[in-house]
């Protein structure tokens, strides 16, 4: 597993992990998700596909969570699995002339109390404290959630 | 140890001086006695003095006892910015708009309530959406959800929920007027849409309680509340509408923070000229979701009721649940207020902070003109909530408002550490008070000791002067997410 949980008064947050950006979302998805149930109980039954743009990095990833947790609160879309296609890295290397782009797409089903456990209620990916930075050959984030 | 570089004014408040950070335009101001100064994180301070700097600020940058730091702006936020050269920021309410707080009170006692307070906690918990992923009963058309937007507790109370009296017993009568449905995403009425009439999670809430205390017998029998009698508080907000709305504007206000020069020491601090589209547009839609929240309540008021009855088999009139008031603790609203022996028309931003209007204040309804506004304070779920009143005082200090609650103590997980293996929900029942709960760890999350004592918040804006304790009440029967 490569996120922890962020243990801040009143709300939470996630410290994520990856070989590359893209992982750092990947994994930052799989925690958000984990914070609403137990993530070993969603069965990857369906595909959602969804998309994002943003000026920035950080923007990215809030509109990115968010948009997980929008696919959660209003069609119960709860996931397991991830795979990312973007132009993250490319940006990185030439700023700034285009926009960035993210095409997830998540296998999971449709979030059910009977089988699954009733976590956190997440409203929000915030920009509080975010952060994304490569550490040696790391890179890494950390998010605050409001609950 | 106080936080270096405030110092304290009286037994009451202590300040964060102009010079406490570059770009201060003013001071603030917080209201802590030296018990609550102790648990004063730094990071609440920095972030009353960062609401110092944004443009337009009028008067001091005000945060009250149950402060604690926040995204942008603190919890326990107060901050007015002057409509003309001032901003509007979404983060100065918060993500969920319009959580607010109902109290109801009834003709039932204690004595009468005890002997059936499971089969009335169970009844409430199967009656009422509650808890991560749960779906309202009422299903909106977009053309519902249009109008509910514009009338709020008045459009619960045209499709049956609850009566017209109970409407000017809500802050603004349930409705705020100036809420605009064109400027609302397709995705916040998705999210809106089945989410109409729950309750949510969290800290949210629906509790059966009895008056425990009475500190103004006067006031409190004009409110028609008497010692040992059943009151029922209900906790919620816009849910997902509302945290959909301030998302959109958070992304919106940033770039409309770089488009207009103001700099921001937080980017949640986003925000626009008041004047500008953007503000207009985001005041449109925060009032659209206060008005969805205050229609929530008011269906949640109405199942409560229908729950009740058939639980004691009584007549509505026997029961005698009605409405005492309903505040709204996260909202921006335009008030006009005495600064410098000067009326000047304000956008007042509480985030986690009361409106505490004084007697005879032309925004009351006749029913209250002549006491003040109730106001309602939430404590956690195994002590006590309290009731006060508004005063003049926080008209002349704190623009006219007060706490919110208790704040917490302890982290999510320190709470869920120290609640592992023991059962919560065997020890509030061995205290007397019944809880049911769908989420896997919210009792946990939830209990007692997580929360600072309400009462240390209550006595300091007691003393203060800037709201007054009218009652105490003690639960025994709780609903939680």
């Amino acid at each position: 597993m490569s996120f922890e949980i962020l243990d801040i008064s009143g709300d939470i947050g996630l410290k994520v992990y990856g070989k590359d950006i893209k992982e750092v979302f990947i994994e930052a998805a799989k925690g958000l998700y984990s914070l609403i149930t137990d993530l070993g109980s969603v069965k990857p039954e369906r595909a959602l596909t969804i998309e994002v743009k943003d000026d920035n990095l950080e923007g990215l990833l809030v509109s990115f969570l968010n948009e997980l947790i929008y696919q959660f609160d209003t069609y119960g879309f709860i996931g397991r699995e991830i795979s990312i296609e973007s132009n993250i890295e490319n940006f990185m290397q030439k700023p700034p002339e285009t926009n960035l782009w993210l095409k997830a797409t998540i296998m999971g089903e449709e979030f059910d109390s009977s089988r699954h456990e009733r976590g956190l209620l997440v409203k929000a990916a915030t920009y509080h404290n975010l952060r994304i930075f490569k550490d040696g050959d790391m890179w890494q984030a950390e998010i605050i959630f409001d609950i | 140890m106080p936080v270096e570089g405030t110092r304290r004014i009286d037994e009451n408040r202590i300040e964060v001086p102009k010079d406490y950070k570059p770009g201060m335009r003013t001071n603030g101001i917080i209201f802590v006695d030296e018990e609550l100064e102790k648990e004063l994180e730094k990071g609440s301070v920095d972030q009353v003095a960062n609401v110092a700097t944004l443009p337009g600020i009028v008067g001091s940058s005000l945060a009250m006892p149950d402060v604690h730091t926040g995204y942008g702006f603190s919890i326990g936020g107060v901050a007015a910015f002057d409509i003309e050269e001032g901003i509007i920021s979404p983060g100065g309410v918060g993500y969920d708009i319009n959580c607010g707080v109902r109290l109801l009170r009834s003709n039932l006692t204690k004595e009468e309530v005890l002997p059936k307070i499971k089969e009335l906690v169970n009844a409430l918990y199967n009656e009422i959406p509650t808890g991560v992923g749960s779906k309202g009963k009422i299903r909106l058309s977009p053309d519902d959800e249009k109008e509910l937007l514009r009338k709020g507790a008045r459009w619960a109370v045209e499709n049956g929920f609850g009566e017209a009296s109970d409407l000017e017993r809500i802050e603004s009568g349930g409705c705020i007027e100036g809420a605009d449905p064109s400027v609302i995403s397709e995705k916040a009425y998705e999210r809106g849409r089945a989410q109409q009439g729950t309750l949510g999670s969290g800290n949210h809430f629906l509790e059966v309680q009895y008056v425990d205390e009475i500190y103004d017998e006067k006031i409190a029998t004009q409110l028609g509340l008497f010692k040992g009698q059943i009151t029922v508080m209900i906790h919620t907000g816009s849910r997902g509408f509302g945290h959909q709305v301030c998302e959109d504007f958070v992304k919106v206000m940033e770039k409309a923070a770089r488009k207009y020069g103001i700099e921001l020491p937080d980017k949640e601090l986003a925000c626009a000229p008041f004047n500008s589209p953007e503000a207009q547009d985001y005041l449109a839609a925060m009032r659209a979701a206060a008005n969805y929240a205050w229609a929530n309540r008011q269906c949640l008021m109405h199942w409560t009721k229908e729950c009740f009855l058939k639980v004691f088999n009584i007549s509505p009139r026997e029961l005698g649940l009605t409405l005492i008031y309903d505040v709204a603790h996260n909202i921006a609203k335009i008030e006009e207020h005495i600064v410098n022996g000067k009326k000047r028309k304000l956008i007042v931003h509480r985030k986690g902070a009361t409106r505490a209007f004084p007697p005879g204040h032309p925004e009351l309804p006749e029913i209250y003109r002549n006491i003040g506004q109730p106001v309602i304070i939430p404590g956690d779920m195994g002590r006590y909530s309290y009731l006060l009143i508004g005063t003049e005082k926080a008209m002349e200090e704190t623009f006219g408002s007060t706490c919110h609650g208790a704040g917490r103590l302890l982290s999510r997980h320190q709470a869920i550490k120290l609640a592992k293996g023991r059962s919560i929900s065997r020890e509030m029942e061995d205290r007397g008070i019944i809880v049911r709960s769908a989420g896997r760890e919210t009792l946990a999350e939830e209990m007692s000791e997580a929360y600072k004592d309400v009462s240390n918040v209550v006595e300091v804006v007691h003393r203060a002067g800037i709201s007054k304790k009218v009652a105490r009440l003690h639960p025994i029967g709780v609903i939680k997410g």
